[in-house]
């Protein structure tokens, strides 16, 4: 396989730079948006999570290489020659990122891994770094395969998924308002990501992109934030809790106890189907509560 | 894991602990305290869509509140770092009077246990606890 080197590792010096700059800002707009056990856990649980993926890593490229045996196109490396494959690469892969992240948030056995990535109730360039362990058993990379079948070339795939990672990391913050309208119409920025992190029923389950958000328009999963409803962050159910396990496993924790406990024939249904769900309806689904929450407001304008 | 590895490891968690020492070293970060009952019940009610609180139990100190909605379920809202969590005061949750401070321990043992000074209030929420046993 060929060899590329990872972006991430060369973006950490930046991603630390940035992090102090934005503390910088808060300092002087809102000492709120900071708290040191917050910023602990997030890192604590991005580190972690480091050691995680280099340890299930081998497995992941594997894979990828076996699929890849099978692939259609032949499909080059090489920039100057394979260039207009790169940008392709970089698209599909994005469009593969949101396929998996709206999974992530619709069905519970992926959100499980997922939730520690929403389980701060602040949003700042710390939260961007909380991700997850557990990713690996959640079978989260099965999303990137079908790219490796088309051709692309593992190296390439795993190069462009590693900038749409650093792509991220910038949008998590409150220090950016708005960015100019064209950028806001195609791009993910903070103001559409600070949407996704919300718990406010208008924004729950929406904004799943990674770098365009041109896919949440096209699928139907857009939400614009609004300046008259500020976005409340975190789960809907709030940790209340700095604890770094339990926020790495509280959702794993959460399905073992359900299955254990469910009826035979709705064990399954703990696990595909989406968070929130319960055989007896005791429990609320984001459609529930966005359900509840309309039924108690009176009707009003759409966003700008 | 090779050495390479254990001493990115290790950089990777001195600057962990140095850019959330320099958070506390900065002073950021807030005091968050339920200022009165309207904001016990909002707080309620964002934690659960629909549940319309009705009355508040506040802490003295504004750290935490029970809020109570017509059909009788309580809620507990307490302060988390800048911000605040709230779970369901149900059966499985126990209660403890002591003269004007009740103390709620949840079953679930990473959100603790809260005690709310409550005054003349307390031994009215406690009993409103005893009954949730009774039902």
């Amino acid at each position: 396989m060929d060899k590329l080197p990872d972006p991430v590792v060369y973006a950490v010096p930046a991603f630390i730079l940035l992090l102090i700059a934005e503390m910088v800002i808060s300092l002087r707009a809102d000492k709120s948006r900071y708290e040191a056990r917050d910023t602990l856990t997030s890192l604590m649980l991005g580190t972690v999570s480091q050691v995680a993926g280099a340890l299930v890593g081998a497995a992941v490229v594997g894979m990828s290489v076996w699929v890849y045996q099978f692939h259609l196109f032949d499909i080059g490396i090489a920039f100057r020659q394979w260039w207009w494959a790169w940008i392709l690469c970089f698209f599909l892969d994005d469009l593969a990122y949101y396929a998996f992240h709206r999974s992530a948030h619709r069905v519970r056995w992926f959100w499980a891994s997922h939730v520690i990535h929403h389980s701060s109730q602040h949003y700042n360039l710390s939260t961007a770094l909380r991700q997850t362990w557990t990713g690996f058993f959640s079978l989260t990379f099965l999303f990137r395969l079908p790219l490796f079948l088309i051709g692309f070339p593992p190296a390439m795939v795993f190069f462009c998924a590693g900038i749409n990672l650093i792509y991220q990391f910038w949008i998590h913050t409150e220090a950016i308002r708005r960015l100019p309208r064209w950028f806001e119409a195609v791009m993910n920025t903070p103001s559409h990501h600070r949407v996704h992190h919300g718990v406010n029923p208008r924004y729950l389950d929406a904004n799943y992109a990674g770098v365009f958000i041109i896919w949440d328009k096209m699928f139907g999963s857009f939400v614009a934030e609004r300046d008259d409803e500020p976005v409340r962050y975190g789960i809907v159910k709030q940790l209340g809790s700095f604890n770094i396990l339990w926020a790495a496993v509280h959702e794993w924790v959460g399905i073992a106890k359900d299955v254990w406990h469910a009826p035979w024939k709705h064990k399954l249904s703990y696990m595909w189907r989406e968070p929130g769900w319960s055989h007896d309806g005791s429990r609320a689904t984001s459609a529930t509560i966005k359900e509840r929450w309309a039924a108690g407001r009176p009707a009003e304008e759409p966003a700008e | 894991m090779s050495l390479n590895d254990l001493i990115q490891l290790g950089a990777s968690l001195v600057a962990v602990f140095f850019v959330a020492w320099l958070v506390k070293r900065m002073g950021l970060g807030a005091d968050p305290r339920i200022q009165d009952a309207d904001h016990a019940i909002r707080l309620a009610e964002e934690a659960e869509a629909g549940f319309n609180g009705i009355e508040v139990a506040r802490d003295r100190a504004g750290f935490s509140a029970i809020v109570r909605n017509a059909g009788g379920r309580m809620m507990l809202v307490r302060a988390h770092g800048n911000h605040f969590a709230a779970r369901p005061v149900d059966i499985e949750v126990v209660g403890r009077l002591d003269k004007d401070f009740l103390t709620l321990t949840m079953p679930e043992k990473t959100f603790g246990s809260v005690t709310l000074q409550l005054g003349k209030e307390a031994g009215m929420w406690a009993s409103r606890m005893r009954d949730l046993n009774c039902g």
